[in-house]
Parts: structure tokens; C-alpha cells; sequence
């Protein structure tokens, strides 16, 4: 792969909710900028994770990557070429994997492996390929026994895995993971950790959870006033959790 | 509160048999007992509808179960048609007539509704809708309707759990359901929300597909092929009805 | 409010299954894949919400809400209604395979009328939204229990007595349908009103 190939660059990039209920109605009656004059760029290799508060704008700037909602004003490039209209987007999106905050939003078919076969099918694959790339996926990931599950039999950890699964079955060349360890133990956790860590495409990981990201990611940003701050703005850091080691000495980073 | 679709999950001759041919066997075979007036027919299908009930191991208990809705109705034309039938009266209680035509038709009803019921719980219940799904599309049923019918049971579940979680929440705030203006508003609300996170649902399940290629073409994985063993259990099972009632009609006439 | 399997004449049947069939077809054909997500989820949760029992008295009885698919999907009542009732025939066998178009038509007929008289007065004042999907509530279950009483009666005459019983323990429900009714479409008009149809021509 190319170093510093361009994948995803975002330039000046506001945005703001057109209809009030969709965030609810603002509290002092002016329209609230989710994203103000955002720029922000992944390149190839690069493994970035973001951390920042609820209502920071973060699902809303993965959206505004895929073409899911136009920004009001900016520049959204990826791979290099500049985006503006739903057909130019349908032909990079399936280049960019974007796994969703609710598994059940990504997983809509009633089996498992016809979810998976989904992405290939629609990039043209036959029958057969789709099956042999959605099969390649479920062993690459340890997953081969849910093939032929039902999705909505799944736990909360195997549907996020699932979820993981049909979004790298589209061989993408960068991922943007909308908090994929929201919610999950400490065993799907590591599983996840484990699986991006052996990853070798760039990735944008965005999670509430500081030690997770520390060691998956090579520098971690952040989201404030719609606009990104890079890691050396990024000062030192607060936070308060619950583990089960809390009584015994432990460092945090 | 919703059906965990059991009777798909186990393993008997029926189950084996290629799901196209089931689903064409138990609609073939309602219509066949739903349009006859043969008492003599029906009971022999009745019948026969045992038969196929063991061979897909139905236990008593799940039949039962599965009748019980069918059970209120049938209690209920067997207490109304007797007394409200036109026909000759058989006897009187408390000075109401008891047609026999009444008691005839209720007793048609009641066997045909049942036969019916045990064709279907043996040939369909027995699959789960993801497999009917793709059966249906192989047997060229719309696509657009068959993608229907798959997303809908798809997120019964996950809209199922929404419920619950909603009444529950409700529940814990002390809510009582109860014959009054406040329990109706509670429950328009809560179905409100219901259909609500449904459609915001919806948006986003529509975003993750665009996510993933889809252009409004929906391609799906085929799955079974037919086999000797159906095609065999399809073909017997059709000779049988067709010269069991050849029989009844044409040449025994009891 | 189901026919059972075994009680319905071939004519009956073949009636309800060609109505069904043309409903469900016009119903399809203008929607494409992108608006089906949107149908199949809303059909969901109607099936849920069908599944909601609410008290009368000492007895209890479950919601229909055909009225509320109608001012929400329109055409598309027909195949959202259509799939619902088969995925309750394969979940509970309530209803049946045989009387499954009939069963939709008793539905969905109701529901689709109830779009085109009462969803253009939902963008009204609330007072009229509540009143107008009141009527919508109410006014579809009388409908399904009209048509449901004709198929039986159709079927044969002598079912005069029981259709009139049927009819009859429909009244407090449809009421309650109606209350419900009302509330839930002010609710959606007030928390999510481009759940609503027509948002678009009127603005």
C-alpha cells in the first residue's frame, strides 16, 4: 500500500440539523452548528480514535463522510475526489466500511451469513464468490459456528462481531467504527481490540473508552465545538470509571 | 411475548423435506379440505393430518397450544349455530330448538378448521421465516414482497424488545393498567413510540445499506436444492389424496 | 379480528385472495426498495402494537390499529397488513392460510379509506387532529367488523345471528381504537411529525 495516500479529507466542514426534532428543538431558538468549520483528514495506515462527550457531532461526521447527510458548507474528498451528489458517493462508499452505533440498524437480514453475503452480492460478486469471501470473513474473525444463526437469537457481543463481519466483507479500504465497545463485557471488548490491532487498513474509531482506544489507535483526537482537535491539543485528561481491578494499583495513561 | 418459532428446531422426516415442496403441499392441501363438503373426505384428512403431525414430532402440548385461539371460536359457534341454524330440530333445551343442520355444519367447521391448522403447523410452522422467505422467492413469489415479509419478521424482534423495555419503564412508574382515559393515553403513547423508533429506525437501517453497496437491487444467497426425498414425499402424498377421494366419490359410496 | 381456517365458502375465498392479491399488488407497485424499509419496520411495529392488550372492565382485549397503518402507509396498508397477518398465522396460527386474503381485505380495505377521508384533516388544529383520527380509529374497526360480518354472512345466511354478536362485542372496541387513535396521532404530530404523510405538500 501507498504511504500517506489520501483517503478521507474534510474541509471547513458546518453543519446543522435542518429539522428541530430530529435533535430536538435548541434551547435558545437559534439553529445549534453540529459541525462548525471542521477539517479533518485519515490517510492510508493511519489508526485514529476520537474521543469526545455525547452530542459532540461525531455520528454526524461519519455520516457527512458517507454522503449520509450534506454538509451546509465544505468539501468532503475522498480518495482524492472531490463529492457532492448521492452517485458519486454510492461508487467510494463501499470503499469506506462504516460499522453503526446499534448492530441492529447494519444487520437486517434474518441469517447471519446472508447478511454478510449482502455487501459482496451487491459489489457484483456471484453466488458462490459472495459465500466464499463471507466465509473467509467469519474465520478470519473466530466467528465460523454463527454462519447459519439467527441474527435476532444473537447476543449483544456476537451481533456488534456480525456487524464487524459484513462491513470487512466489502474489503474496504478504511473503516469508521461508530463506538463498536459501547455496551459490551470485557471478553467482546478484547475480541475487538484484538481484531483491529491485526488490522492493516486505516481506520477512525470513535469510543467512549480511553484505554481501549490507546491501544488500538497510533494518535487520538478529539471532537469539541464541531471542530476536531488533534492529539496536541488534546491536554491532560480527567475520567472516572469502575473496573474490577480498582483495588489494586493500576496506572492510567 | 412473541413465538420463538420451536417447532422449527427440531429433526424429523418433515423437516428434511425441501421447504418449496412443504409450502406447496400445505397450501394445496388447505384449499383441497377448505373447498370440499365431503364429511367423509374431511374425516380422512383429519386423519391424515396426524399422521403428518407425528411425522414432524408435534407433541400434544404444542398442538394444544397452537388450537387454543381456534378453540375460543369454535366454543363459540358451537353455543350460537345450533340454536340459530334453519333445520329440523333434533331436541329442546330450555325451550330453545337444536337444528341438526347446525349441529352438522358445526362439526364440519370444527374438523375442517383443525386439519387445516395441524397441515400447516406440520408443513410451515416447522420452518423458520427466514427459510419460508427463500422458499417463497425460489417458488416466484415477488421479491419486493418476499424482502417484505423478511425484514418485517426481522425487526419484530428487535421492536418486541423496545416494547417491553418502554413498559417496563412505564411499569416502574407506577403505571396500572386499568379501565380509564389515563391507561388508554399511556397505551397510545406507548404504541405511538413503538411506530416512532420504528421509523427513525427505519432511516438508519436504510443508511446501512447504502453503507454497503445496496442500489436497489436486492440479491440474496440461494439455498436448497431439491432432492429425491421430497419430490418422492410430494408425489405419494398427492396420489394418496387424489385416489382417496376418487374412492370416496366414485366408487364406495357408504 | 381474524376469520378462522374452515369456515369461509370457495367463493368467499377466492374473492378475498384475488382482492388481496390486486391491493397488495398496487401497493408494491410504486414503492421501491429504498420506501420497503420504511414499510416493513412500520409493519413491525404494528404487529407488536397488535399484540398490545388493553383493559376493558374485567376482560381485556388487543389492539387492531388498521386505522393508524392506513394514515401512515396509505397503499402500502395492504402488503404492510398482508405480511403481519401471515407472520400471526405462522407465529400463533391465529386466522389461517385459507382465510388470509379475506382476512387482509377485512383490514386493509378499511385502512385505506380511512387515509383518503381522514388524513387530510390530521394537519389541522390538535382539536381536529384528535377528532379526525378518532373517527379514523374508530370508523376502521366498524368497517372491519362490517366486513367481517358480510364474509360469514356471505358464507351462509344462517351465521346472521353470530355476525350480529361479533358486531356487537365490537362496540366497546371500537371506541377504545378511537381514543387510542386520537392520541397516538397527535402524539406523532407533536414528537415526530415527519412520520405523518403530506408534510411535504404542505409546506
Amino acid at each position: 500500500m501507498v504511504d500517506k495516500k489520501n483517503i478521507i479529507k474534510l474541509k471547513n466542514i458546518s453543519f446543522s440539523y435542518p429539522d428541530s426534532y430530529q435533535k430536538g428543538p435548541s434551547l435558545n431558538g437559534t439553529d445549534v452548528k453540529v459541525l462548525n468549520d471542521l477539517s479533518f483528514e485519515l490517510n492510508a495506515n493511519d489508526k485514529i480514535g476520537m474521543i469526545a462527550p455525547n452530542g459532540s457531532g461525531k455520528t454526524t461526521l461519519l455520516h457527512i463522510i458517507m454522503g449520509l447527510c450534506q454538509p451546509d458548507c465544505g468539501v468532503v474528498e475522498l480518495f482524492g475526489e472531490k463529492l457532492t451528489k448521492e452517485k458519486e458517493f454510492a461508487l467510494y462508499r463501499p470503499k469506506i466500511g462504516l460499522m453503526f452505533q446499534d448492530s441492529d440498524d447494519q444487520l437486517f437480514n434474518p441469517y447471519v451469513i446472508d447478511d454478510i453475503a449482502f455487501g459482496p452480492l451487491n459489489l457484483g460478486f456471484s453466488q458462490k464468490e459472495a459465500l466464499i469471501i463471507a466465509r473467509e470473513i467469519l474465520s478470519d474473525l473466530g466467528i465460523e459456528d454463527l454462519e447459519n444463526s439467527i441474527v435476532h437469537k444473537l447476543s449483544g457481543g456476537q451481533k456488534r462481531l456480525v456487524a464487524l463481519a459484513t462491513v470487512l466483507a466489502m474489503k474496504p479500504e478504511a473503516l469508521l467504527l461508530d463506538e463498536p465497545t459501547a455496551g459490551l463485557d470485557m471478553e467482546v471488548k478484547t475480541r475487538i481490540e484484538g481484531i483491529l490491532k491485526n488490522l492493516d487498513i486505516a481506520f477512525l474509531v470513535v469510543a467512549h473508552d480511553f484505554n481501549f482506544l490507546k491501544s488500538i489507535s497510533s494518535r487520538i483526537i478529539s471532537m469539541t465545538e464541531g471542530k476536531v482537535l488533534m492529539d496536541d491539543q488534546i491536554h491532560i485528561h480527567q475520567h472516572e470509571h469502575i473496573h474490577k481491578y480498582g483495588h489494586d494499583p493500576h496506572t492510567h495513561v | 411475548m412473541i413465538e420463538n418459532e420451536e417447532l422449527a428446531f427440531k429433526d424429523s422426516l418433515i423437516h428434511k423435506i425441501n421447504p418449496c415442496i412443504r409450502i406447496l403441499l400445505a397450501v394445496l392441501l388447505s384449499f383441497w379440505v377448505a373447498l370440499s363438503t365431503d364429511f367423509k373426505f374431511i374425516s380422512g384428512c383429519f386423519v391424515l393430518a396426524f399422521v403428518f403431525v407425528f411425522l414432524a414430532s408435534i407433541t400434544p402440548n404444542d398442538i394444544f397450544k397452537r388450537l387454543k385461539p381456534l378453540f375460543v371460536f369454535l366454543l363459540m359457534i358451537w353455543i350460537l349455530l345450533p340454536l340459530t341454524f334453519e333445520g329440523d330440530m333434533v331436541f329442546t333445551v330450555f325451550s330453545f330448538d337444536i337444528s341438526r343442520q347446525g349441529i352438522e355444519y358445526c362439526a364440519m367447521i370444527t374438523i375442517k378448521s383443525i386439519t387445516i391448522i395441524l397441515f400447516f403447523m406440520s408443513f410451515v410452522a416447522t420452518m423458520t421465516i427466514g427459510v419460508m422467505g427463500h422458499a417463497m422467492q425460489k417458488l416466484n413469489v415477488p421479491q419486493k414482497f418476499v424482502f417484505l415479509l423478511l425484514m418485517t419478521y426481522r425487526y419484530i424482534f428487535v421492536i418486541g424488545e423496545e416494547y417491553q423495555k418502554l413498559f417496563r419503564a412505564a411499569k416502574i412508574r407506577g403505571f396500572v393498567s386499568k379501565t380509564n382515559i389515563h391507561s388508554y393515553k399511556t397505551y397510545a403513547y406507548l404504541a405511538g413510540m413503538l411506530f416512532v423508533r420504528a421509523s427513525m429506525r427505519a432511516k438508519r437501517v436504510h443508511q446501512a445499506m447504502i453503507c454497503r453497496g445496496f442500489n436497489g437491487q436486492f440479491h440474496t444467497i440461494d439455498k436448497f436444492s431439491l432432492d429425491k426425498l421430497s419430490i418422492i414425499f410430494f408425489i405419494i402424498v398427492l396420489l394418496f389424496m387424489t385416489i382417496y377421494q376418487w374412492l370416496i366419490v366414485k366408487v364406495l359410496i357408504f | 379480528m381474524h376469520i378462522s381456517e374452515g369456515v369461509l365458502s370457495g367463493q368467499i375465498m377466492a374473492a378475498g385472495g384475488v382482492l388481496a392479491i390486486a391491493g397488495t399488488a398496487i401497493g408494491l407497485k410504486n414503492i421501491d426498495y429504498d420506501k420497503i424499509v420504511n414499510i416493513a419496520i412500520l409493519s413491525s411495529a404494528f404487529f407488536v402494537a397488535s399484540l398490545i392488550h388493553v383493559n376493558i372492565g374485567p376482560s381485556s382485549v388487543h389492539l387492531i390499529l388498521n386505522g393508524i397503518v392506513g394514515i401512515l402507509l396509505g397503499w402500502a396498508a395492504f402488503p404492510a397488513i398482508l405480511v403481519a397477518l401471515l407472520l400471526q398465522v405462522v407465529f400463533f396460527q391465529y386466522g389461517g392460510l385459507t382465510p388470509l386474503g379475506v382476512n387482509t381485505v377485512i383490514m386493509a380495505v378499511p385502512a385505506i379509506f380511512v387515509y383518503y377521508v381522514f388524513s387530510p384533516f390530521i394537519w389541522k388544529s390538535y382539536k381536529i387532529t384528535f377528532t379526525a383520527s378518532f373517527f379514523a380509529g374508530a370508523f376502521s374497526v366498524f368497517f372491519s367488523a362490517i366486513l367481517l360480518g358480510s364474509a360469514l354472512y356471505l358464507t351462509e345466511k344462517n351465521f346472521l345471528e353470530v355476525t350480529i354478536l361479533i358486531l356487537g362485542a365490537h362496540l366497546p372496541v371500537i371506541i377504545i381504537e378511537g381514543i387510542i387513535t386520537g392520541f397516538c396521532v397527535t402524539f406523532f404530530k407533536k414528537v415526530y411529525p415527519e412520520i405523518l404523510p403530506n408534510l411535504q405538500k404542505l409546506e
